[in-house]
Formats: structure tokens, C-alpha cells, sequence
């Protein structure tokens, strides 16, 4: 549902799958957002290009959340397609989502 | 394997690395075992990976794989954590990495690696 929602670009069904108090924490970013500024990054970036899928998404579920292994691949306004291996964890209580931490390399923004 | 000994098999892993023991992890990874790091984007055997284990401590004096969150599913299990090291300068840096690990049997069968390039300057004491 979250991967599909930030695929459509659909930032109401995001914030549905979030907890009011939800934290989003990143390995590029050594720092936790709250709610509301991921939201706001969600919308900020999507205007910055054409498409963006999660593709080959593994996920495995444990007793409070899940890890997704996925491609995530960006395809900008001119064309050009950025595939960028991810893994996101996340921790879910009463079926919202209350904290993510993605883990990427940040090395390969921007690389063709 | 239940979620009690993937978690055992986890720890034991992570201590054997901390350890440089190489013969501890060859025995707890499957012989057919592959490691595919998000930093190369490719996979290597176990042997390959253990033959490389001594060059991935060039420059370093000590390694610690400290904060260890571990969460177990079905065959496997995912751990997050921080990578301490200490150089042979003396300076200190650290990683945030995650992986994810299928078992089967007691041993690892599969380990995806996540990590960001951009920190392994700091990480080093290099430029920033």
C-alpha cells in the first residue's frame, strides 16, 4: 500500500498509512523527519521527475513491521533512468506505519 | 530454524567478524552462500568474501558492529546496526549499515548489504 501510494504520487494515501507521531530516519541523512516534513518531501519531489517505481520489492514481515528490499527507478524529465537499490525497515503498531529507516548509497544520486 | 536460533546465528556471525574469525564464518555460511553488496551491485561467493576479508581491514586497527537491532521472519533476518572502527591513525569513524540474511539448516544462504558510499571518506579520516 505505502510503496504503491509513493508511486502514484498519492500523498493523502501515504499520510493514511502513517502514525500521527511517525519518524522517517536515513543513512544518507544520519537525522530523523517527522511526519509532516516527509509528507512535504514526498510532494517537494515529486515535480522533480517524469516517473518513479518500486520495482522487484521483497518484503518479509516481522512481529512489529516488515523490511522491503526494492529497486527504486527514477525516471528523470529528460528521459534518463536512475536505478538505485534500497532497503527501507519499517515499525508498525496498530496498522500504521510509526518509523522508517531507509538505507541506501547516496554515492549513486545523480550517476547514469 | 526458529526465531531463537536465526537470532543465535546472527550474533555468532557478527562476533566471528568482529573477531577476525574466518573459520568461524565459513562455517556458519552455507557453501553456496552469496553476498551482493548495494555498494557494487554485484555477488560474490563465500569464498571469495573470506578471501578478501584481510584487505577489507587495511588501514584499520579495530572493528566493532555495535547497536545490533535484529528482527527475525520466516528464513531469515534483518539486522541493523553501527560499524565502529578505529584506524591505524587513531581515528575513530563509523558506518550505518543494514543487512538482510536468509538461513536455512544453521547457516547463512543469501546476504544482501546496504550501506552509503558517501560517509566512507569520514569513515576512513579522510577528505570530508
Amino acid at each position: 500500500m505505502l510503496f504503491d501510494a509513493l508511486e502514484r504520487g498519492d500523498v493523502d494515501a501515504v499520510a493514511a498509512c502513517y502514525a500521527p507521531d511517525m519518524t522517517m530516519w536515513a543513512n544518507f541523512t544520519m537525522h530523523e523527519t517527522t511526519r509532516e516534513e516527509n509528507l512535504q518531501a514526498i510532494t517537494a519531489g515529486a515535480g522533480l521527475h517524469r516517473r518513479r517505481t518500486y520495482n522487484d520489492r521483497q518484503i518479509h514481515t516481522f512481529h512489529d513491521g516488515f523490511v522491503a528490499q526494492y529497486t527504486c527507478e527514477v525516471v528523470a524529465h529528460s528521459g534518463a533512468k536512475l536505478p538505485l537499490n534500497a532497503c527501507l525497515v519499517a515499525e508498525v503498531h496498530d496498522g500504521k506505519i510509526v518509523k522508517l529507516m531507509e538505507y541506501l548509497d547516496s554515492g549513486k544520486f545523480g550517476r547514469r | 530454524m526458529d526465531q531463537y536460533e536465526i537470532r543465535e546465528l546472527c550474533n555468532d556471525f557478527f562476533d566471528a567478524y568482529q573477531d577476525g574469525r574466518v573459520d568461524v564464518l565459513r562455517r556458519l555460511m552455507a557453501d553456496d552462500c552469496i553476498i551482493w553488496h548495494n555498494v557494487f551491485g554485484r555477488e560474490t561467493t563465500r569464498d571469495e568474501n573470506l578471501e578478501k576479508y584481510p584487505d577489507s581491514y587495511q588501514g584499520q586497527r579495530r572493528r566493532t558492529y555495535n547497536d545490533r537491532i535484529i528482527n527475525t521472519f520466516d528464513d531469515g533476518f534483518v539486522i541493523q546496526y553501527t560499524l565502529n572502527g578505529v584506524m591505524k591513525t587513531g581515528h575513530k569513524g563509523a558506518l550505518w549499515i543494514c543487512i538482510v540474511a536468509r538461513c536455512k539448516d544453521g547457516k547463512l544462504t543469501r546476504i544482501d548489504e546496504y550501506m552509503d558510499t558517501s560517509k566512507f571518506a569520514a569513515w576512513m579520516g579522510g577528505p570530508r
